[in-house]
């Protein structure tokens, strides 16, 4: 019992990981059809930048956690949506794709070839005590990184329904066209979802290098199970991915702890295969109206 | 006699085109449009499918490069303006179809219309309050999402979102598509009311003739020209007009 209760916490807590990187994927698909293959690399990069600050300019973590997040979301959301997206949205949804596809590669190889081929351990933020849960000794760094994650994403949903700036965001994203007629700066409110999800990225980043280690790879499980995420919980939705993030981590956890870790991929593939099946459009999507 | 020329002399015209021509592509819609719309009327404008209405008032919303031409607002150029500078300089414009965002509550819906004055506009809740009093059905409804509303309410929100900020020159595109009978003389009602405040309105109906009715002037576009214009009664009872609408090219003014 209070191994399924460890199993369970530490699903979640990935999984809450993985939801962070799932809502920057649905966001910027919502405003600019951009279906970004390059997601999970984004969530491996971070944690290189911040480790290659400390190892070339010697500054200490919190500096060096501080120059890696705004140099990804300067490089990865300004940088991203500037030189990869403007210029490939125009040709379509699947080149572009096909873009992210190939950014992914330039990333996980530059990260090796950069940096090193070797995972490398991240420090943590909090500290490594345990603490009881349920009468389970749970890692503080479990805990602490379902804390942050859910504290991001409640802030996010905040921002994004209770404000006038994340309302025009919202705008911009449902019906840009109307948008513009009614003075939003829509390509700023774009521009400030990409943002958002280079910062998301980093954030997921910076969780879950502590746990698995920072490694070039990474990217490739991390980005599926985001993917996977975002379809089961419908693409639409912040709720959705938050819900698909969690459901992937302890499917995942639990694969691992009692399937076997060999079959560990197979397992939330599965899900998103039912899901596909049964409801299409994602746990909490809604169908697409396409207009004509 | 001399005008002061922050308030331009009411005779002038609030709204110029003037040998506009641009389109989609490399089709060519408007043609050397050329017309003036007097303040504190209301104008519609008819014409046939492809005459080239609606475009007009997409050249000018700033929504449509122009090849050449000039477009000028209270005497000023305003020609390649951004939707937004123009919506601060007193133009808004309501596009025909569903224009609201069904997810959000009417009062965000609502205060949308208020975006182009920054975010330090002071006495938005008031204005927001004023709004809503003036219709009641959709006060109701205030904190609801705006999916929930009528066909009719929809467009009443969307008039409403336009008026927050005072405009002087409303541009409304088919407003009575979609709806009923009753509700089209509604908001033509309000048309009217908005009128008799001094605002002026230029529209584009396909229901012709009740459009006509409740307007002060009458403008018919024909293959994106300017080909009549005066006052709406003598566009009504034009035989060339009822001609145009049957199909035909119209004659050459006798």
């Amino acid at each position: 019992m209070s191994e399924l209760i460890a199993y369970l916490i530490v699903g979640i807590a990935t999984g809450s990981i993985y939801a962070l990187a799932a809502i920057g994927f649905t966001l910027v698909w919502q405003t600019s059809q951009t279906i970004n293959f390059a997601q999970g690399e984004f969530v491996m990069l971070p944690a290189i930048l911040v480790l290659l600050a400390v190892k070339l300019l010697g500054v200490p973590i919190p500096v060096a956690l501080l120059l890696g997040a705004v140099a990804f979301v300067l490089l990865f959301g300004v940088g991203f949506k500037r030189f990869v997206v403007d210029p490939m949205l125009p040709h379509g949804v699947l080149p572009l794709a096909i873009a992210t596809m190939a950014l992914a590669i330039i990333m996980k190889e530059g990260a090796k070839d950069g940096f090193s081929a070797e995972a490398q351990s991240f420090p943590s933020p909090f500290p490594s005590d345990a603490i009881q849960i349920l009468g389970t000794a749970i890692s503080l760094q479990f805990v602490m990184t379902i804390v942050v994650a859910f504290a991001t994403i409640a802030a996010l949903q905040w921002f994004v329904t209770r404000t006038r700036t994340g309302r025009q965001m919202q705008a911009s994203a449902q019906n840009p066209t109307v948008a513009r007629i009614l003075g939003i700066p829509v390509e700023r409110m774009v521009m400030l979802t990409f943002v958002i999800n280079a910062a998301l990225a980093a954030l997921a980043s910076f969780l879950i290098s502590p746990i698995y280690l920072a490694k070039f790879s990474n990217g490739e499980t991390i980005g599926l199970f985001a993917f996977i995420a975002a379809i089961v919980g419908g693409f639409n939705q912040v709720r959705g991915a938050l819900l698909g993030g969690i459901l992937v981590g302890i499917f995942d956890s639990l694969a691992a702890a009692y399937v076997s870790t060999s079959y560990r991929l197979a397992v939330p593939l599965a899900l998103l295969v039912v899901i596909i099946l049964v409801k299409p459009e994602g746990l909490l999507g809604r169908k697409e109206e396409r207009h004509v | 006699m001399a005008t002061d020329p922050a308030s331009p002399a009411t005779d002038a015209p609030i709204l110029e085109m003037q040998d506009v021509v641009g389109g989609y592509g490399r089709m060519t819609i408007l043609n050397g449009t050329t017309f003036a719309v007097r303040r504190g009327t209301i104008t519609t404008v008819i014409g046939p499918n492809g005459a080239g209405k609606s475009t007009c008032f997409k050249a000018v919303f700033g929504l449509l490069p122009l090849r050449s031409g000039r477009i000028r607002f209270n005497g000023t150029d305003v020609t390649g303006w951004t939707p937004r500078r123009l919506l601060e300089a007193g133009i808004v414009y309501i596009p025909q179809g569903r224009n609201i965002f069904p997810e959000l509550s009417v009062r965000h819906n609502l205060e949308f219309g208020a975006v182009a004055a920054g975010p330090h506009i002071k006495d938005m809740p008031a204005r927001i309050e004023a709004a809503l009093d003036r219709f009641p059905s959709l006060r109701e409804k205030a904190d609801v999402q705006a999916s929930t509303l009528s066909g009719g309410q929809q467009k009443q929100l969307e008039i409403m979102r336009g008026l927050l900020l005072d405009p002087s020159l409303i541009l409304i595109d088919e407003p009575s598509i979609g709806l009923s009978p009753m509700l089209v003389q509604e908001t033509f009602g309000i048309l009217r009311e908005l009128r008799d405040r001094g605002v002026t309105i230029l529209m584009v109906e396909q229901n012709a003739r009740s459009a006509l009715e409740i307007s002060d002037e009458g403008l018919v576009l024909e293959l994106g020209q300017a080909r009549l214009q005066g006052p709406a009664r003598d566009i009504l009872d034009d035989p060339r007009v009822a001609q145009l609408f049957l199909g035909g090219a119209m004659q050459p003014a006798a």
